[in-house]
């Protein structure tokens, strides 16, 4: 019988879309107003089926709003129901039409039926408007001391939606103390709802108050409660701080069984709790976090991937602090074949960490057998882990052990090489690059394995790595010239800059050391690039090399040759353990499975001169850039060879306190960024050289970035250098105008900090605002941003005419007080990461113009 | 906690049923989930939680529907996966498959559920067994306001109502356990565990007192016996009728019995199984001719069990061709939408070996893609017999009417994650 009801309804749901929208809500109204329907309760309560049904298919049916209000006063509780979830979802738009339910509402308060009591407080509070308030606290102070559990639970949190509603107000104190006895409540949900609707009220005091009377009740009714109720339970208490360690001891047995149960979220919440407490005992959350490694580790076999990939992201804040907990269980990180991706990158970064002595032959081939993934990502992120483990073993020292694996792990890279798979050699190649950035004495096998491969490289990130190893290792590669042949012959149709820009790099690199092999060649290209090409970059990279030529060898050597190496970035390996501290305050959250997928966000990487490499977190490709090193980032530049570090410690000095990476993805569009400039800022500009004015989340600085010398820079070496450290320039204005601007933006991320927020973006104008800022009383020199042929005439001696443009007299005369105007946004507000930002920024600006010197 | 809102949207996006809780995150947001995943598709990079701006979206797939809870706070992750995950057990006892067609179908119960399960982003009640007790399909039945209380919502025992009645008392227990298996190409065991659970069919009138004997090793420890065969379990779960204090004191498993059908018990033993099916392969590929498989699966258990249904399931290459099988028992079938060989043998008798041949051709022009290296899996049932040895040592039942009620054991070991690894 009802399943014949359901299909009718059905069809009628089905015949729908054949009326538009306005003709369905005719439809539906006469049926509701419809005496005949009315009095039939069935064919009534069918009619308010057809609306809620419309309702969630997306139809727009609040024109029926005074309908269904009449519809509520019924004793069909199924009805109710159903008119409720109508009313809820319309409410805000009919503010005075909701007037009339209230007494519908306010009447069924008192219903000697529990269930239609609780039904109706509940969407009394559910409509959300401000206006009811004065309605709705009548019956929810009534609903507190009802007989019925059912209807405590949902007048407890009533008192929160309430409070939600008007943050503002104040809630009667008679409430909140009522809330507090409740706690007492025989029902163990009551309790519960009453923790967390004082959490919700007392926000702004700070959350319900946690003392000893109440902690030792909560943790007696513990066992009553469900999962969510313990959680709950658990989260609020960690607040708490024992009175005496006799009291500490106590609680911590009393919890010794939560932090072993079956529930993950119950026992991640108690050893949460657990490294709260105390904080002051390492050896207590020590032993805490050995004795949560079997459920965890059960987790991370659990049926659901979610929970499996959340165990796995909490395993790695754990090994952040003991790196030797999961040793003996790296079986239990092998993936299975019909993982998902995420899941298996994951898998990766921990078995990374989990290389010894005693496993490493193990762990190596389980990696080599991911490498052949069917998701390329899979296999990319299988073989950077290959290169990380590669790189410990190195990092492990001169042992003999540590060398003969890192031979091993080569060999498996070779042979992937030898698949003759795009992706694979790609990847492979990529890596290489990086291996003999950390680890030199690597770069006699990489030379003799590059060889050949350029035949199965089809990607631009793999040909540029290629071209970087051939430039920086060209000597002892017997064929690189003819590599470097085959690129230059095929430049005309090459499509990606950076290939074009490496390859260059690239030649110049290879015919300081084999001369009389690439002179012929490097000369066609040199001149297919500043004759034909149409790129100003690469157009300008040429320009600058064929200068550099004429100053000799010597000088070109001397700007060139660069680092090859970096073993220096090996120390990383051997970080200490981490504190506790550093990572508890965000376990059990959202953010430990967030900031992994940040880290993985960005398949792109550059040469390893521009990023940093630092195998034990970023495992994956990566393009988020630790600040603290950005003097490597710096170093240099292959395809910019225009940066370069001058000694700027004091600003890496203090930057480096401040770990901050920063990166340019999510990306932002010019609409958004104009949106997000354009919001309402309050700057006082006469309160001196540094103000700000913060509002709850978004924070503005101003500053001025003394230039020593003006930059003679091109847009586009600016935005390269802009993009060496991950700042991305949106819009510059026209060359020559004044005054100049340049817009720029990029994400910073506090890496391993765990404070919110975590994670900001900071968008920023430079500017130069011309002859004499009257404004701030100074004169302000700095000139940002300068057409790139005027970059060559200055450097021909034709100063004076940038002088006049750039009315630099005045400026010359007071140096100490050229400045580039810098205004920052930053959301949200993190002042440490703005510092950091600013010692990044105002070090590439000085680089930039110390380079033009 | 503090999930939002939670969505079930369809496959391509669109929602279903939604349910605002909290309404500090624009309803509208969801919009963004679709666009976002399939980002994320293409990049490879599919991820359990995905943000857009202020707002995160925690998801998790049933069927053909997507489940999303959206939250703007830093929230408890496990916490808002297993609420998700509880919604699809609500739902599917509710309608036995949860799919867009049972939620299109039922969705006055799927609002009046949601409406029970959480209330301002917090959980409440999401005991099934107590939902089904005031929220029913038959509510669809015109019936003037229920005025019978549900009593389970305040009851101390709240996953069984009272006056419960059965003209012939039973129980049935079944031990089921599954084996999890993971052999490297070398023929060495990798890993292997044994996951196991006990589930109860109650049928018994009123209000039952139970208690559980098994052959606990710890248990054994305690009373000071020593006999027999004892078995060390790890990760025990119970269901909360379990009284979880007497089990920590005197490891006694005692417990009031939710009606009908529950998991009493699940529980782990991490110890080195030794594969109950054994297989050894040897796959040779001969490019651009053909592929040459020989299986050898080798029954390594007690010659008096039988495992049924056994299949063996053997990858081969997408573009093979021209099956040809030969088997020395049971039957090999082809199912190219999978690329794999599945060997089926009813009936497998412990220590018996047996062996299947197989032929494929390949074809003169070679696949450029690359494959993976799928593994083996094989699918097994062996009755009366648990590898682990646990033993149900008797079920005591006592009611206040002292009714005398029949204890039914029944023992399964089956296969679970069971693969083994092959060098092509």
């Amino acid at each position: 019988m009802i399943k014949a009801r359901l299909t009718l309804f059905r069809l009628s749901a089905a015949t729908m879309p054949y009326l538009g929208s306005e003709d369905t809500v005719r439809e539906l109204r006469r049926a509701l107003c419809n005496p005949n329907v009315q009095s039939d309760q069935l064919r009534y309560r069918n009619a308010i089926l057809k609306v809620i049904r419309a309702m969630s298919q997306g139809v727009d049916v609040s024109g029926l709003f005074s309908e269904m209000v009449k519809a509520c006063a019924t004793v069909d509780i199924v009805q109710k129901k159903l008119v409720y979830v109508f009313l809820c979802s319309y409410a805000t738009l009919n503010p005075e039409l909701s007037l009339l339910v209230i007494n519908t509402l306010r009447k069924d308060c008192q219903d000697p039926n529990p269930m239609v009591r609780s039904l109706a407080l509940r969407n009394m509070t559910n409509l959300r408007l401000p206006s009811l308030v004065e309605y709705v606290e009548q019956p929810l102070t009534a609903g507190l001391k009802d007989r019925a559990a059912s209807v405590r639970r949902v007048a407890v949190l009533g008192w929160a939606k309430l409070h939600n509603l008007q943050t503002n107000s104040e809630i009667d104190a008679a409430v909140v103390n009522e809330l507090y006895s409740l706690l007492r409540d025989p029902d163990p949900v009551v309790m519960v709802n009453c923790l967390r609707a004082l959490e919700e009220i007392l926000k702004e005091e700070g959350g319900v108050a946690i003392n000893k009377p109440i902690t030792h009740h909560l943790l007696n009714r513990l066992k009553e409660c469900d999962i969510w109720g313990q959680c709950e339970v658990l989260r609020t208490l960690q607040r708490y701080r024992p009175q005496s360690e006799d009291e500490l001891f106590d609680i911590l047995s009393l919890l010794d069984a939560s932090l072993v149960s079956p529930h993950p979220p119950v026992m991640a919440a108690t050893l949460s709790l657990f490294l709260s407490l105390c904080p002051g005992v390492p050896a207590v959350s020590q032993a805490a976090l050995e004795r949560v490694r079997g459920p965890l580790l059960a987790t991370c076999g659990s049926v659901s991937r979610e929970m499996r990939f959340t165990a796995l992201c909490h395993i790695q804040l754990l090994l952040r602090s003991l790196p030797g907990l999961m040793g003996a269980h790296y079986k239990r990180f092998f993936c299975g074949y019909a993982e998902p991706a995420y899941i298996k990158q994951r898998k990766m970064q921990v078995l990374v960490e989990l290389v010894n002595d005693d496993n490493v032959a193990m762990l190596l081939d389980e990696l080599r057998g991911y490498c052949t993934d069917v998701n390329t990502d899979t296999a990319q992120a299988a073989i950077s882990a290959l290169v990380s483990s590669c790189v410990i073993l190195c990092g492990l020292g001169a042992g003999h052990i540590g060398r003969s694996y890192s031979d091993r792990c080569l060999e498996i890279l070779i042979g992937l090489l030898g698949l003759k798979q795009e992706h694979i050699t790609s990847a492979v190649v990529q890596t290489m690059r990086d291996l003999v950035w950390v680890c030199p004495q690597c770069s006699d096998t990489v030379c003799l394995a590059v060889e050949g491969c350029e035949e199965t490289l089809q990607d631009g990130q793999g040909r540029q790595a290629l071209l970087w190893l051939l430039g920086v290792y060209g000597e002892r590669v017997s064929s690189a010239p003819y590599t470097l042949e085959v690129f230059i012959d095929g430049v005309r149709c090459e499509a990606s800059l950076g290939v074009k820009m490496e390859l260059l790099t690239a030649s110049m690199r290879l015919f300081l050391c084999r001369p009389a092999e690439m002179q012929d060649m490097l000369g066609r290209l040199l001149h297919y690039c500043i004759e034909e090409e149409t790129d100003i970059c690469v157009r300008d990279q040429a320009l600058l090399y064929y200068r550099l030529l004429h100053c000799g060898i010597e000088e070109t050597r001397k700007v060139l040759q660069g680092r090859r190496s970096d073993p220096s970035l090996g120390v990383l390996i051997g970080r200490p353990a981490e504190p506790i501290s550093q990572w508890a305050c965000s376990f059990n959250t959202l953010e430990p499975l967030r900031q992994g997928a940040m880290e993985t966000e960005s398949a792109s990487r550059g040469s390893p001169e521009h990023v940093t490499f630092d195998p034990k977190r970023n495992n994956d490709p990566s393009d988020t850039l630790n600040c603290g090193h950005d003097e490597e980032a710096l170093h240099s530049g292959s395809d910019s060879a225009i940066v370069r570090t001058d000694s700027t410690a004091d600003v890496l000095g203090s930057s480096l306190t401040v770990p901050l990476s920063l990166s340019v993805s999510p990306a932002l569009s010019p609409e958004e960024f104009e949106l997000l400039w354009l919001q309402p800022q309050v700057l006082h500009t006469e309160q001196g050289p540094e103000k700000m004015k913060a509002d709850k989340d978004c924070v503005c600085v101003e500053e001025h970035v003394r230039c020593p010398e003006i930059l003679h820079c091109s847009p586009q070496s600016l935005q390269a250098a802009m993009q060496l450290v991950n700042i991305q320039t949106l819009a510059f204005t026209p060359p020559h105008a004044l005054p100049l601007r340049v817009y720029l933006y990029t994400h910073t991320q506090r890496a391993r900090v765990a404070v919110t927020p975590h994670s900001t973006l900071i968008l920023g104008e430079l500017l130069y605002t011309g002859e004499g800022n009257q404004k701030v009383g100074q004169v302000d020199g700095g000139v940002v941003v300068v057409e790139g042929r005027e970059d060559e005439q200055m450097k021909e001696g034709e100063q004076a005419t940038a002088d006049g443009l750039s009315g630099r007299d005045t400026g010359r005369t007071d140096r100490e007080q050229d400045g580039v105007k810098v205004t920052l946004k930053q959301h949200p507000r993190d002042e440490n990461a703005l510092k950091g930002f600013l010692s990044i920024l105002t070090t590439v600006l000085h680089t930039l113009s110390s380079e033009s010197d | 906690m503090s999930a939002s809102a939670i969505f079930v949207l369809d496959l391509k996006g669109k929602v279903l049923i939604c349910r605002n809780y909290k309404g500090d995150v624009d309803m509208a947001e969801i919009d963004h989930f679709m666009p976002l995943l399939m980002q994320h598709e293409e990049e490879g990079l599919v991820c359990p939680v995905m943000s857009h701006g202020k707002v995160h979206f925690m998801w998790i797939k049933h069927s053909n529907l997507y489940l999303v809870a959206t939250t703007n706070k830093n929230s408890n992750a496990s916490l808002v996966y297993s609420f998700l995950y509880k919604l699809v057990e609500v739902f599917t006892e509710y309608f036995k498959e949860l799919e867009e067609e049972s939620i299109q179908d039922n969705f006055v119960v799927v609002y009046e559920l949601l409406d029970e399960l959480m209330d301002f982003g917090f959980p409440q009640t999401t005991d099934s067994k107590i939902l089904q007790e005031y929220i029913t399909q038959e509510g669809t039945k015109l019936e003037v306001a229920k005025s019978k209380v549900p009593t389970t919502v305040t009851n101390a025992v709240s996953w069984r109502s009272e006056g419960i009645k059965y003209k012939k008392n039973e129980v049935f227990i079944d031990v089921i356990e599954s084996i999890n298996v993971l052999v490297n190409a070398n023929g060495s065991v990798m890993s292997s565990d044994i996951v196991g659970s006990i589930k109860l069919k109650t049928m018994l009138s009123g209000m039952p007192e139970l208690r559980l004997g098994l052959n606990d090793r710890v248990l054994f420890a305690l009373t000071g016996r020593d006999k027999g065969k004892t078995v060390v379990m790890e990760d025990v779960k119970f269901h909360q009728c379990v009284r979880l204090s007497r089990f920590d004191s005197d490891r006694t498993i005692s417990f009031i019995p939710p009606d009908g059908e529950s998991e009493l018990m699940s529980y782990r033993i991490n110890t080195h199984v030794k594969p109950l099916i054994w297989i050894e392969s040897v796959i040779e590929k001969f490019s651009h001719s053909r592929v040459e498989i020989m299986v050898k699966a080798k029954g390594q258990f007690k010659k008096q069990s039988v495992a049924n249904n056994v299949e063996v399931r053997v990858p081969v290459p997408s573009d093979a061709d021209s099956p040809k099988f030969k088997t020395s028992t049971g039957n090999a079938k082809y199912v190219p939408e999978k690329n794999m060989v599945v060997w089926t043998i009813k009936s497998f008798p412990g220590g018996k070996e047996f062996l299947m041949r197989a032929h494929f051709g390949l074809p003169s022009v070679e696949n450029e893609e690359l494959e993976g290296k799928p593994p083996i899996t094989v699918k097994f049932e062996i009755p009366y017999f648990t590898v682990s040895g646990i033993q149900v040592r008797y079920m005591k039942i006592i009611e206040k009417s002292g009714y005398q009620a029949l204890p039914w054991v029944r023992y399964i070991t089956q296969s679970g994650d069971y693969q083994l690894r092959t060098n092509v």
